[in-house]
């Protein structure tokens, strides 16, 4: 369904600044004083503003977007009565064989059963076509920007589609919309009456004169003018001005025709072809806590800078000056004096380790250049002989890249505490929007979640970016672990 | 232990404290620091100028605080061949040590910043380096032979054997292994023939191409 073709041009051609601009809104004509004067001239000018004109517009393309939901009902009755026309002219002459029809029209009725189902089932999807186009025509000529729903979930082979779709809310919604949505076209399609019908009652008298002229005592069949009342018959030319009248009074009414029915629809609109309530917020939240993790992830990165940049380098300064500060004391020093440099010597020294340690599991810095860096370093460390693949071609979030890299590096030390194994695999691959991370090991097995803390803490860290990990741990090994994580949080 | 001589030093490193405190010790022990620069292009400016026996480089500098000095050491190893570069840093990265290494480790040295608190065996690894050695961190050695596959080759050695194997692999002369196990220059020399034949290496008189052996069998 594509509704550029129909609106581009539209808007390309959209009406020239006949107007004085925008009218003013309820509030400044509320603050204009109800002065006579400013009310009237902005009940004269509103058929002629930009406004107006888009709204007009609207309505005048909303009344066959509208019908178009008019060809479901169509098609679900014609579709029966067609198969059943096709069939009785199917019927073979008499004297043929009589099993032919007889066994024709359950065959034909389950087809037309189907094509039914099928139709009904496929509505979500229809809908949601159609809303979109009535979202888009909203957006450009009234300027009310409607998000949509979320995307149609995907289903995994025909069943998994069908189910998706069926269970699709937000089709659902917009085939509601659709339905009731009715009446308003039809409010729609008297606006656009009203401005054209209107349009054309002013031009009575001008045109009565040229076709009109006969000689006296000619009788003449009355012309129709319609109006919402039904049509004004005129015979004569004093009876033009009626006709004139007439549309003035529906020329000057069509701007608030046309307010009142768009406001209507965009009412409608923003309740159902929206992104809906839930499905709003559970947006909002999936964004704030894709916020919250990076945020986390990036202060844990500059906690590790502010480490690096700071106590360690001047820890690893102290360490050095009393390095020097032992070698210039020499053999001949105070042994007391030497003692002590020699204690804070190596307490220097010790607490760079510690330091060591503490920025690493804050943050690995290698972390910086990649998985594979961090990694490697994790992997030559370990005290399980390991080895390591990684294969990611588009690099992911830092997030997902700490949370990887502390998968890896809490199991690898679960698989040194508790596995007795003799070697452990670590596999990391991207693929497509994932990215896959598995540290499989040849111990005993006999991993437990509900039992140990580690792995239901690492599980609580992967659901945070909607991951998903997974334990295949048999009592006498191996294990395997699968983690599963987005490539953005 | 090598002779002590006069070296040129470039020093490259962002933090001001630090880079102070290496000129004081360099100088403290004979040596003269032609440059003292924070940033890596400067480093590159500066070897180029003064053509140092040996720079001594952060791995983590400004801009991106990642592995800038890195890059601009294998730069250095490529257009200043002469020079010799050590790697300082907060952390020992595996994939860090195999890219400085490739090719060749001779005139390489990769070392915790911790080790500078030990002035003497700082200065002497400096020495190593800038005479066409090697200087790796313990760290480093200890990961190169747990990442090795040739572990059924290393199980063959004695305990000891596999100290003096990770002191040769730091770079270290008979005399330096000595000293560090507090044994005869002998016992070390009949250990390292010994390594030799356990794992298949030519035996070699000079400590450098020796290193150079047992860093490849490591790393391949």
């Amino acid at each position: 369904m594509s509704t550029t073709g129909p609106v581009n041009p539209l808007a390309a051609g959209r009406p020239p600044g006949r107007g004085p601009g925008e009218p003013p809104g309820p509030a400044e004509l509320r603050r204009a004083g109800g002065s006579l004067a400013v009310l009237t001239r902005e009940a004269v000018r509103a058929p002629f503003t930009v406004r107006t004109l888009r709204e007009l517009l609207f309505c005048v393309i909303e009344v066959p977007l509208g019908l178009c939901v008019l060809a479901f009902p169509i098609a679900l009755a014609g579709l029966p009565l067609a198969v059943s026309l096709t069939t009785r002219g199917a019927i073979p002459p008499a004297g043929s064989s009589r099993t032919h029809p007889a066994g024709l029209i359950p065959v034909l009725g389950g087809v037309v059963l189907f094509a039914l189902l099928a139709l009904l089932l496929l509505t979500p999807r229809i809908a949601r076509g159609l809303g979109a186009a009535h979202r888009r025509l909203a957006a450009r000529l009234l300027g009310e920007r409607i998000a949509g729903p979320p995307p149609i979930r995907r289903g995994r082979g025909a069943v998994g589609w069908l189910g998706a779709t069926v269970r699709d809310g937000a089709g659902w919604r917009a085939a509601a919309y659709l339905l009731v949505k009715l009446p308003v076209t039809v409010g729609e399609l008297y606006a656009a009456f009203f401005a054209a019908a209107g349009l054309a009652n002013l031009t009575y008298p001008f045109w009565w004169p040229l076709f009109r002229n006969h000689p006296p005592g000619v009788r003449l069949h009355p012309v129709s003018a319609l109006t919402p009342f039904g049509a004004l018959h005129v015979a004569t030319f004093p009876g033009t001005f009626a006709a004139f009248a007439a549309g003035a009074a529906m020329l000057l009414a069509a701007p608030w025709a046309a307010r009142a029915v768009t406001s209507a629809d965009r009412w409608l609109m923003r309740g159902l072809l929206g992104p809906g309530r839930l499905a709003q917020r559970v947006a909002d939240l999936e964004q704030t806590r894709a916020i919250a993790v990076e945020d986390s992830a990036a202060l844990l990165r500059r906690l590790e800078r502010d480490l690096h940049d700071g106590a360690q380098i001047r820890l690893a300064t102290i360490a050095m000056n009393l390095g020097m500060a032992r070698e210039k004391l020499g053999e001949t020093a105070d042994p007391a004096v030497r003692e002590l440099v020699d204690t804070a010597h190596q307490g220097a020294k010790d607490a760079l380790i510690d330091l060591r340690n503490l920025a690493r599991g804050i943050h690995p810095a290698a972390l910086d250049s990649g998985l594979a860096d961090a990694l490697a370093t994790l992997a030559a460390s370990s005290a399980i002989p390991v080895e390591l693949t990684v294969a990611v071609p588009q690099r992911p979030a830092p997030a997902i890249e700490t949370i990887a890299y502390f998968c890896a590096a809490e199991l690898l030390a679960n698989a040194a505490k508790h596995s007795y194994a003799n070697k452990v695999v670590i596999e990391v691959a991207g693929r497509g929007r994932t990215l896959m991370l598995r540290v499989s090991d040849d111990g005993r097995g006999g991993a437990d979640p509900a039992r140990g803390s580690g792995l239901s803490g690492l599980m609580q860290r992967v659901r945070t970016v909607d991951g998903d990990l997974e334990i295949a741990s048999p009592p006498g090994g191996p294990t395997q672990v699968t983690v599963q994580l987005p490539r953005r949080a | 232990m090598t002779e002590p001589r006069s070296l040129r030093v470039v020093i490259a490193e962002d933090a001001t404290l630090f880079r102070e405190g290496l000129v004081r010790l360099l100088a403290d022990r004979g040596h003269r620091v032609v440059a003292a620069v924070a940033d890596a292009d400067a480093l590159l400016a500066a070897v180029a100028e003064h053509d140092p026996d040996v720079a001594v480089a952060d791995i983590r500098m400004p801009p991106t605080h990642t592995d800038e000095g890195l890059r601009a050491a294998i730069e250095l190893r490529r257009d200043h061949p002469r020079t010799g570069v050590l790697m300082l840093s907060q952390y020992i990265e595996t994939k860090y040590a195999a890219r400085l290494l490739a090719g060749n480790a001779a005139g390489v040295g990769y070392l915790l910043k911790d080790r500078v608190a030990d002035v003497a065996e700082f200065a002497d690894a400096l020495a190593r380096v800038a005479g066409g050695g090697t200087a790796l961190d313990p760290e480093v050695v200890s990961q190169l032979v747990r990442a090795s596959s040739h572990a059924d080759g290393l199980a063959a050695l004695t305990p000891r054997e596999r100290d003096v194997l990770a002191l040769m692999a730091e770079g270290r002369s008979n005399a330096g292994i000595a000293a560090a196990l507090v044994v005869s220059a002998g016992v070390v020399e009949k250990h390292v023939a010994s390594i030799l034949i356990k794992l298949g290496l030519p035996p070699s008189e000079a400590d450098n191409r020796r290193v150079l052996a047992v860093l490849r069998y490591l790393g391949s």
